[in-house]
């Protein structure tokens, strides 16, 4: 890390992340390339929480991984800290809709894998894992393994592994989708929380749930389109963007729903039916 | 409570069944084989002598069985039987998780090597012995090197295919937390494999197992294969009856040990 003091000067100078003209072409078949993103302008600030939203397939995954370093630009270039990103690093940390646990090990172990994983001794992170696990609420679940978890202590897991080391930015791709609506809202507050409480952390967060991208958010970003651009980009800092029954909040969700262009979410359709009496 | 503890109860039984279904029928088996051997005259004792004939034989002479300064105890004969085939599928399941690894490191090194190892992974065990005999002479290198080519190249073969089935993303977040090349490997793809790889051992257990036996009933002087070679040579049925019975109560009781290993050491699921 030779960067890493130059890095620390540029730190309040630079965005943490900030894409310059980002375009991402896929080849698969030889001949007909696709244009999975294009023009894609965007900064993370420090102490932000950008929400991503967008259709299935629309490039918002990809732009997380193009931002996580996972895959390289095509066309433009992705800044980290000023300087272009050289692949993944530890500095960003990622968390996958899918379970990505080790089964072999415990929460504990799990969430430390990155101290591990680095060559670390035990007793040098073993108070660091503590800290975090009370910090998230797993101190209890510490022995347990990923098959004794359920859906959304797995998550929990994956989130406190990833910021025990302390990343600058955390990207999250699409955390809760696999979740029940119940439990996704238990979540959503938990990583609010967390965002909160952690001082200056900064958080990236794809989804294709509009109320979750305005509830998290304080930045939002829709991509989409063919090929997939910044179709608009809303200011929901404002606390009545963090109040789900808002009036404010509600229009821009039925906005945010038309512009993308997708039916709101299955499980919470079929929930509201239910709910209405003679149907 | 009261569901508790008829769940409890439930667990227990259920747990319990097979090990009373199994004893029950061991016995009854047991029961109509003394009765046909009971008979002497009965032609079927004479080839199949019931074990209250064949197990005192056991406690002769010491638990000797054999002629002059070839004849070895019985205990001998499991252990060293035991320490051969163990000692082979040692050595192959860590060296074939050390050459799958080796071989998946390159796609070329894949694309050369493994249609080699397909091609040797199915020839029988058993048709190494005479080139171990000719190689190794008589002698426990012997045994164990027909353990080793028994398993060996299947583990290898699987070594490779686990090392592919392992899903991306935990690799890539091996590599997010600050994992190198040798950390990935060592804390995510060895720990992945071993829970297929060691199944495929228990599985080829039985392979290795005849291998061995075989190769001490044609060409090695010692071991459980021995026991009942001697018998034949002796035309004593009884010896011949206690050394099968004791080669199936081992095999049975290793494989329960591999068993229990895995579910202590590699239970987990990828």
């Amino acid at each position: 890390m030779s960067s890493h003091a130059s890095a620390l000067y540029e730190t309040h100078q630079h965005p943490i992340l900030a894409c310059q003209n980002v375009a991402k072409t896929f080849h698969i078949h030889q001949k007909t390339p696709f244009i999975a993103l294009d023009g894609i302008n965007l900064e993370v600030a420090r102490g932000d929480f950008v929400t991503i939203l967008g259709r299935s397939g629309g490039g918002k995954s990809t732009l997380l991984k193009l931002l996580g370093g996972f895959i390289p630009p095509t066309s433009g270039q992705v800044l980290f800290h000023g300087t272009p990103l050289q692949g993944i690093t530890p500095k960003i940390g990622m968390v996958f809709q899918e379970n990505t646990l080790y089964p072999w090990l415990t929460v504990e172990q799990n969430i430390g894998f990155g101290f591990k994983v680095r060559g670390k001794q035990k007793r040098q992170y073993a108070l660091r894992v503590r800290e975090v696990m009370e910090h998230v609420g797993l101190a209890q679940a510490r022995n347990l393994y990923p098959h004794q978890l359920s859906g959304g202590m797995k998550q929990r897991v994956s989130i406190a592994r990833s910021l025990a080391i302390q990343p600058d930015v955390l990207l999250l791709d699409e955390p809760f989708s696999a979740l029940d609506i119940q439990l996704r809202r238990r979540l959503q507050k938990f990583l609010l929380n967390i965002w909160q409480e952690t001082e200056e952390a900064t958080m990236v967060l794809v989804t294709h749930d509009v109320e979750e991208a305005i509830l998290l958010g304080q930045k939002l970003i829709v991509v989409g389109g063919q090929p997939g651009h910044i179709i608009e980009e809303v200011d929901i800092s404002a606390p009545a963007f963090n109040d789900r029954y808002d009036r404010q909040f509600l229009g821009l969700q039925q906005h945010l729903e038309g512009v993308v262009g997708e039916e709101p979410d299955g499980i919470e359709n079929s929930r509201d039916l239910a709910t209405i009496p003679g149907k | 409570m009261v569901e508790g503890n008829s769940g409890w109860q439930r667990s227990i039984s259920q747990s319990l069944l097979p090990i009373v279904c199994g004893l029950v029928s061991l016995a009854v088996f047991w029961g109509i084989w003394e009765a046909i051997g009971a008979n002497p005259e009965n032609p079927i004792a004479q080839v199949l002598p019931p074990p209250s004939k064949f197990l005192p034989v056991l406690f002769e002479s010491d638990f000797k069985i054999g002629l002059g300064s070839q004849s070895a105890s019985i205990y001998q004969s499991v252990t060293v039987t035991l320490v051969r085939v163990i000692l082979g599928m040692t050595v192959a399941f860590v060296g074939s998780i050390i050459c799958g690894l080796l071989i998946s490191l390159s796609k070329w090194s894949e694309l050369f090597i493994l249609p080699i190892l397909g091609l040797v992974a199915p020839i029988a065990p058993i048709a190494w012995v005479p080139l171990a005999l000719v190689i190794f002479g008589v002698s426990n290198l012997t045994a164990v090197f027909i353990v080793f080519m028994g398993v060996f190249f299947t583990l290898t073969i699987a070594t490779v295919a686990e090392i592919k089935r392992i899903p991306e993303n935990l690799l890539v977040t091996a590599e997010n937390l600050g994992g190198g090349n040798f950390a990935r490997w060592k804390f995510v793809i060895i720990p992945a494999v071993l829970p297929g790889v060691f199944t495929l051992l228990r599985l080829n257990f039985i392979a290795a197992w005849m291998a061995v036996l075989a190769a001490e009933m044609t060409g090695l002087r010692d071991g459980l294969g021995t026991v009942v070679m001697t018998g034949r040579n002796l035309f004593n049925s009884n010896l011949i009856l206690l050394g099968i019975c004791i080669i199936g109560i081992t095999g049975f009781a290793v494989d329960r040990m591999l068993l229990v290993i895995q579910r202590k050491f590699f239970w987990w699921k990828i």
